[in-house]
């Protein structure tokens, strides 16, 4: 009995000790941290970093240092897909770092569960000297906030171009497509099928099934994925059906290859069997570093145009967490890191899109590009962006994101209609949202 | 008692609270950030209305059948053909349980490949005349795709456990029964299967309890599709943990808990029984 009454004490104990450290540590209400406490731009910040080995911001962050010397930057990378475990439950645990770079898809979730700081407290308006809602398009500025907060200043951008092999629509004197039939025609002529009605086996379009791809030309047909509320879904429309329907077209009609892995789009395009896909600028980086044998045989245009032209508007946001312990240095690295010298990095090591008005006047974004047949196709993802839509900031945008994944792979997979596939993912979403 | 204190300790912290505060939070609305608001048993009443969440139930019970059918069997007959003094035992013992040392990151990323549209698989039924299906991006075929290989990373578990069993059941039984005429169908049955019973009914709730927590292979595999027909229960409550629903999350998990403590007690009154 006396040693059972120990270990009961010994467990109730050790209970009360965790459980009395157990309490979140960030402030939920989503604000930076209290001004009273926030240090002086000094000390130690603390980045987390999701890019990878080409990350433009180690050179970055080495010219800072020597800029800054009493700001000492302690930089980790991690992995894209472990960053969006960690993030938060660091975020939750008191652990956050100053500054961290964030997928533009996560922004939604993140901010509506308290994660990110409030940039305008920590900036004042002021990007380098400069308003910061000047140095940025319309569109980047409108998916900088959430909630009518300003929880990111966005570091580099995504929007869709048409990426082909010039030199087979050059020798099959096919015409670059611009409109969405023109794509249809352009991509059964160019793709090479081993018998009539068989897939593609090269030079085919890609069709991904995935919200990125749907939602380009759900854009483009002047379609929506939530109405102006933010509260129900209305992409089962008839724009968002005909957009599906159009894709689809693409696979019955057209050249194209059902393409649902996007990690083996790279390989399929070294083998060949892919010659045409719509995808971002940092597209670019990858097709030179991953296929480097196929110089000169490729080009970019704009992604042919439905209705209007139109592309999903994503890319990495600069962010400082809820809890920062140094928001003001963090925020004095994030200026330099959007200093336009400096977001040159991110098109010349990452072979990415800078964010910022006044980089995208940099000369070597319009410099003739040999990979790219001499073409300057930079400002093809520039044109881009001028059209292009974030998507929805609404802290379901996960389910939304899913349900409308598997409506567009069900059609695809010609499991079912388009206008059954979008109601179904529709009616999902709208539970998600709350309906 | 000071002895074990500590290892009670760190039980009671790295064991008994998560599990104690996983049940509270099954209770909650929570989001891992904001205080966790108290919502009944509302979350248990969404699973029992949410689709998803049954698709994975169903998916969960089929991957249990598919793995459970085939993997047993596999590993015993394996373990029989062992058994019979083939030269080099050893090394066949070792070859069969290679697999079993693989992590299932590993196995899901090499069969991923070999499974692709044009893969290995698909390129040798090619050579016979047969277009191999997209394994594992059409729903028909993917789970039992993803069964098969977690059949072939683990069956050389089971051959090594009844390859054990099987060396332990005592010569002389063979001779008692051969001396009764029994031929060696007869003696499988009333000698060979009596005798490994207990293993049998490990091997079997051990195994179904290890397929009910499938998660490793789906995510690395198929990511739960397509169209959600890989998502399994655990999957399914990693979502929803990704998507902050920690109180969802921990609601799925404890549904789990209950069926694999029931497996459990299941298992040791069989057990017990055998003994």
């Amino acid at each position: 009995m006396k040693t059972a009454g120990t270990t009961l004490s010994i467990g109730l104990l050790g209970t009360a000790l965790l459980l009395a450290g157990c309490s979140p540590a960030a402030d939920p209400g989503g604000s930076s941290a209290d001004p009273s406490t926030t240090s002086s731009a000094s000390g130690t910040v603390t980045v987390w970093d999701y890019y990878g080995q080409a990350t433009p911001l180690k050179k970055s962050i080495a010219e800072f240092s020597k800029a800054h010397p009493e700001i000492t930057v302690d930089y980790q990378a991690f992995d894209y897909e472990a960053f969006h475990s960690k993030f938060p439950v660091s975020v939750a645990a008191g652990q956050a770092p100053d500054l961290a770079t964030l997928d533009m898809t996560w922004i939604p979730l993140f901010a509506a569960n308290g994660l990110l700081g409030d940039l305008a407290e920590v900036s004042q308006g002021q990007l380098n000297g400069k308003p910061l809602a000047d140095q940025y398009s319309s569109g980047a500025n409108e998916a900088m906030h959430y909630d009518g907060k300003l929880v990111t200043a966005l570091y580099d951008f995504d929007a869709y171009a048409l990426f082909y092999r010039k030199d087979m629509l050059d020798k099959k004197g096919i015409s670059v497509p611009t409109t969405w039939d023109e794509l249809v025609s352009a991509t059964a002529k160019m793709a090479e099928r081993p018998s009539a009605g068989a897939a593609p086996t090269k030079y085919g379009f890609a069709v991904q099934p995935d919200t990125f791809h749907y939602a380009q030309y759900l854009f483009q047909n002047a379609g929506s994925i939530l109405d102006n509320d933010l509260k129900t879904a209305v992409f089962n429309q008839p724009a968002g059906v005909q957009a599906l329907d159009f894709m689809q077209s693409l696979l019955t009609k057209g050249g194209g290859v059902y393409w649902p892995d996007s990690a083996t789009l790279t390989a399929a395009v070294k083998s060949e069997q892919i010659g045409m896909f719509v995808n971002g600028p940092y597209m670019m980086g990858v097709l030179k570093a991953g296929v480097p044998e196929q110089s000169g045989k490729w080009a970019v245009a704009p992604a042919p145009v439905g209705k209007q032209p139109g592309s999903y508007l994503g890319g990495t946001g600069l962010v400082i967490p809820t809890g920062a312990k140094n928001s003001a240095a963090a925020w004095e690295l994030a200026q330099w890191l959007l200093r336009p010298d400096q977001q040159a990095y991110v098109f010349t090591e990452a072979g990415a899109a800078p964010a910022t008005s006044a980089a995208l006047d940099l000369p070597a974004l319009s410099a003739p590009d040999p990979y790219f047949g001499g073409q300057a196709p930079f400002s093809v993802f520039e044109d881009a962006m001028a059209t292009a839509t974030h998507f929805p900031y609404v802290a379901s945008w996960g389910d939304i994101d899913s349900a409308i994944i598997d409506g567009v792979t069900s059609v695809m997979l010609g499991k079912e209609s388009s206008q059954s596939a979008l109601d179904t993912a529709a009616k999902t979403s709208d539970a998600a949202l709350g309906n | 008692m000071p002895l074990v204190a500590p290892a009670m300790i760190l039980t009671v912290i790295f064991f008994f609270v998560p599990m104690i505060l996983s049940l509270v939070w099954s209770f909650t609305k929570y989001n891992g950030m904001a205080p966790a608001r108290w919502i009944g048993g509302a979350n248990y009443t969404y699973l029992t209305q949410d689709p998803a969440f049954h698709t994975a139930v169903w998916n969960t019970a089929i991957f249990a059948v598919v793995t459970m059918a085939i993997g047993p069997g596999l590993g015993l007959a394996t373990a029989l053909l062992l058994n019979r003094g083939v030269r080099a035992q050893g090394l066949f013992r070792s070859i069969f349980f290679l697999p079993v040392t693989l992590s299932l990151v590993v196995v899901g990323t090499m069969w991923k490949v070999l499974l692709a549209d044009n893969g290995f698989i698909n390129q040798c039924l090619a050579l016979v005349g047969i277009h191999g299906p997209s394994w594992l991006e059409d729903p028909s075929t993917a789970l039992l795709s993803v069964s098969l290989v977690s059949v072939w990373a683990g069956f050389g578990f089971e051959t090594v456990i009844f390859l054990a069993a099987l060396q332990g059941i005592p010569r002389d039984l063979y001779e008692a029964a051969a001396l009764d005429g029994a031929g060696r169908y007869q003696s499988f049955r009333a000698v060979t299967m009596p005798a490994l019973r207990p293993t049998l009914v490990f091997v079997y709730v051990v195994g179904i309890i290890g397929a009910l927590q499938a998660y490793d292979q789906m995510y690395v595999m198929t990511r739960g599709g397509p169209l959600k027909s890989t998502t399994t229960i655990v999957y399914y409550l990693m979502e929803r943990f990704q998507r902050f629903d920690l109180g969802t999350a921990s609601a799925a998990a404890y549904v789990l808990v209950v069926v694999l403590a029931l497996l459990s007690a299941l298992q040791f009154r069989l057990s017990r029984r055998d003994a």
